[in-house]
């Protein structure tokens, strides 16, 4: 029988978010679908929804014509609707068969039977009586897919299945989805991988900030149409002036970064060369999730990578931590404002005493000198307008964009040769986004280098001297920004290679 | 349906004052069930609350009670604060009560005024190295410092255990399970004659008045708030993260050594198998109670070491088990976690209508 699912108007409205804004959609057996969109767009919060974990604030499920009441995992699995999520939920210290059977309803040998006909009917090789821990990543999934086959779904979803998978792994997994889908399963495919999208799936949704931005066939798009869908880019080409800095000396420069995690959910980075002139802004675009994490971190210093040659100013920095770094004048502006770059609960001058230069004397013989530090932050909020003068005042009070202020303007008072920005507009207003852009523009001008790990095209177009771009860990070459096109932006996201 | 939020803003003075709201209500179900055994509540919580410091010496024993429990909760405030889960101070305790005993020991037979500082300076060291290997472990094996503390609690036990009754214990003592007793020398002087109130008072006021300087006027203490509320910007500030474990777990161990110490050098005498009625693991209790503020340790320290005392008392008076007064340090506690839950979140109740509406 043919499977219908129906989104209907779905909100989910969290403190200071919204994660998803009336979102509707509609999918149909004998299709994969792919939701395609940027960590944080809203994916797994509709994911979640379908799967019961969390309800929305509005909006309604239809199965079939049949009105859903998704309060908890338990009714999303009566329901027919199974769930592959990205951590898998397996006891691994337990076999295969004992996971399998935990939430089973029949008696042992029968389901023993049943677990074999999948095993058989699939091509899945995977021995029952292993404890799950002995298994690699792709065969743990299988594992969670054959918990979801078990119950003979009507609906499969998988939440970004690949992100721990080889490209094996990758390839047997499509051919099973591909299978799964002839037998009438509905598949819904989430990821914000675009090449596995064109190779996989049949139609796409791509949504972004929470909204379904467009619904479309897989055979009508390409890699690059996909990636400007995705970070949403507007053709309008603001550029500022471009510094005169081809002869200007390397300021900073990089050779043979290389990182290697054995976290599956970290990226790996792949020798990574760059420099950077004085007075000068080097963008670095990518989808989120290339290993621009794991860059920013590198860079700062949180990570110490051996083998890595890190000079700055004439000096060997590669072994120093962001402290030992900032004395040498670089400074950072992290990606989370609220959980790294700051602390909601610390008050106005407690968060500027974070960035603690020898120079500063906040911390005189290892003791706080608090009359220092407030007169400090008091010149950060007045130099950066910063919408207050009360450096008691406790962070979380501030807007997203007064908060960003008040980290550049903390991280920028000390005139740093080198700052290194990740995302720094992320998710604030024009007024404020405007703000940070003329003062980066600013800093370029009297001679200070910037380094800008970006997702957002416009703002790397509008600010960068020289873009590359960071795909799955690895760097394209170099390019001129006003070489650059958002049209190639797009193919280098997308994995694809130009010229 | 019910809805729970998280509160934006939480005012402070609320923050301090939830803890007198647990002890009301630890009061109140201390009532219940003393009405559920059979007991006039009024009269036994008197017993419970009142009696045991209704004299000089009860005020004493409550001060003597105290005074471990203070100590340690001081040291494990430093531990919470950064986010470390020391939760082997009954461990450390210990083993700070058999180096300094030890040291005890070595001198029964001599007097000097220089024994009892030696004596309580090993106690503490022996508590800072009993600490450090949760530490340790932590920083450069990535273990977790809950498991490993909480076990080795168990293996000073065994190791005091096995002291006392073999190569420690007193060769004049007919195979009991104890040491010699002290010499003069290393016992802490007593405050008052017939009292068994001690000098140990005074370091764990030390205790707080330098912990109060170092946590919230110093560096280390800035770094301390910074790493317990976001591990994350701590390194990104550059803060040395395993120095500051090592230094936590350090005062910290060094805190409940002391207590040890106190303990063995004042009111016991001697090492035997029950040097603390477990007060290492309810001093999380009254770290937590006191905020892990340290004027606010002081003040849970001094209740809770009366659930010690009411439950001696109820002991005797109302022939119920003194290990009701575990009942009421969980309740203490159970109290404190809930209205904390309460303080930090709000529970909305949605109307049912306005979703049978939508359906």
């Amino acid at each position: 029988m043919a499977t219908d699912l129906r989104i209907s108007n779905i909100s989910k409205i969290y403190p200071g978010c919204v994660a998803n804004d009336n979102v509707s959609l509609q999918f149909k057996s004998g299709k994969i679908y792919a939701l395609l969109g940027e960590n944080g767009a809203g994916k797994s919060t509709l994911v979640k929804i379908l799967s019961g974990v969390i309800s929305p604030d509005n909006g309604e499920v239809f199965l079939n014509e049949k009105n859903l009441k998704l309060s908890s995992p338990l009714d999303a699995k009566k329901n027919k609707i199974g769930m592959v999520f990205q951590h898998f939920n397996l006891f691994e210290t337990l076999s295969v068969f004992e996971n399998l059977s935990i939430d089973a309803t029949e008696d042992n040998k029968s389901l023993r039977v049943r677990i074999n006909e999948i095993l058989k009917k699939y091509n899945f090789n995977i021995e029952l009586d292993v404890p799950v821990l002995n298994l690699s990543a792709g065969q743990k999934q299988k594992v969670e897919i054959i918990r979801c086959l078990l119950r003979s779904p009507k609906v499969l979803i998988m939440d970004e299945p690949t992100s721990v998978l080889t490209e094996q792994e990758t390839e047997e997994l499509f051919i099973s989805l591909k299978k799964f889908c002839d037998e009438g399963i509905l598949i819904i495919y989430i990821t914000h991988k675009l090449k596995e999208v064109l190779s996989l799936c049949d139609e796409v949704a791509v949504m972004r900030k929470g909204k379904v931005v467009s619904v479309s066939q897989t055979q009508n798009e390409r890699v690059e149409t996909l990636a400007n869908k995705m970070v949403g880019q507007k053709l309008a080409k603001i550029k500022k002036k471009i510094n005169i800095s081809k002869n200007k000396d390397e300021i900073f420069k990089v050779k043979h970064l290389n990182f290697y995690s054995d976290d599956p959910f970290e990226t790996n980075l792949v020798n990574l060369n760059f420099s950077v002139k004085k007075g000068e802004c080097l963008g670095i675009a990518g989808i989120s999730g290339n290993g621009q994490n794991e860059l920013f971190q590198i860079l700062s210093g949180e990570i110490i990578t051996p083998d890595t040659s890190i000079i700055f100013r004439n000096k060997e920095i590669a072994k120093l931590n962001p402290k030992q770094r900032r004395e040498y004048l670089m400074a950072f502006s992290p990606e989370d404002r609220i959980s790294q770059a700051a602390v909601p609960e610390l008050k106005i001058y407690e968060n500027v005493a974070l960035n603690n230069f020898k120079s500063s004397n906040f911390f005189e013989k290892g003791l706080v000198n608090e009359r220092k530090i407030k007169e400090h932050s008091k010149k950060i909020l007045s130099d950066f307008s910063v919408n207050t003068d009360n450096v008691e005042l406790k962070s979380q009070f501030l807007s997203g964009g007064n908060l960003q202020k008040l980290i550049l303007g903390r991280e920028l008072i000390t005139a740093p040769e080198l700052l290194i920005c990740y995302n720094p507009t992320w998710g604030l207003d024009v007024g404020a986004i405007n703000y940070i852009h003329e003062t980066l523009i600013k800093i370029n001008g009297q001679e200070k280098s910037t380094i800008l790990i970006s997702t957002d095209t416009e703002e790397l177009l509008k600010l960068s001297d020289r873009i590359a771009v960071i795909y799955k860990g690895k760097l394209s070459k170099i390019m001129p920004s006003e070489e650059v096109t958002p049209e190639k932006l797009g193919v280098l996201m997308g994995g694809g290679s130009i010229d | 349906m019910i809805k729970i939020e998280k509160r934006n803003d939480v005012p402070m003075a609320l923050y301090f004052f939830t803890p007198f709201i647990a002890i009301i209500l630890t009061i109140l179900g201390g009532g219940i069930i003393f009405y559920i055994l059979g007991f006039n509540p009024i009269e036994a919580l008197k017993f419970y609350f009142i009696t045991p410091i209704s004299n000089l010496y009860g005020l004493s024993e409550l001060l003597l009670k105290a005074t471990p429990l203070c100590l340690i909760a001081i040291g494990l405030s430093f531990c919470f604060k950064s986010n470390n889960w020391n939760i082997g101070a009954e461990g450390q305790l210990t083993f700070g009560a058999i180096v300094g005993g030890g040291v005890a020991l070595l001198f029964y037979n001599q007097e000097g005024f220089y024994i009892l500082p030696l004596v309580i300076l090993a106690g503490a060291i022996g508590g800072m190295i009993f600490a450090l290997i949760p530490a340790v472990l932590k920083t450069y094996f990535n273990t977790n410092e809950i498991l490993v503390s909480l076990m080795l609690v168990y293996v000073s036990k065994l190791l005091l255990d096995y002291l006392v009754v073999g190569p420690w214990s007193n060769p004049e003592g007919f195979n009991f399970p104890e040491t010699r007793q002290f010499s003069d020398s290393s016992r802490m002087p007593l405050l008052f004659e017939g009292l068994r109130i001690h000098a140990g008072i005074f370091l764990a006021l030390a205790a707080v008045m330098l912990s109060w300087f170092i946590l919230y006027k110093t560096y280390l203490g800035f770094q301390i708030k910074v790493s317990g509320l976001s591990l994350k910007t701590a390194k990104y500030a550059g803060f040395k993260g395993k120095t500051m474990i090592l230094v936590v777990f350090m005062i910290s161990g060094a805190c409940a050594g002391l207590a040890g110490v106190g303990e063995i050098t004042g009111p016991i005498g001697q090492l035997h198998r029950m040097i603390s009625p477990d007060y290492g693991f309810t001093a999380i209790i009254v770290a937590f109670l006191g905020r892990l503020n340290p004027f606010g340790i002081i003040f849970a320290s001094m209740v809770v070491a009366l659930t010690y005392l009411g439950a001696e008392t109820a002991q005797i008076f109302l022939q119920i088990p003194k290990y009701t007064g575990q009942v009421f340090q969980g309740m203490i506690l159970f109290f404190l976690l809930a209205s904390d839950y309460l303080l930090f979140f709000k529970i909305k109740i949605l109307s049912l209508k306005k979703n049978e509406l939508r359906h």
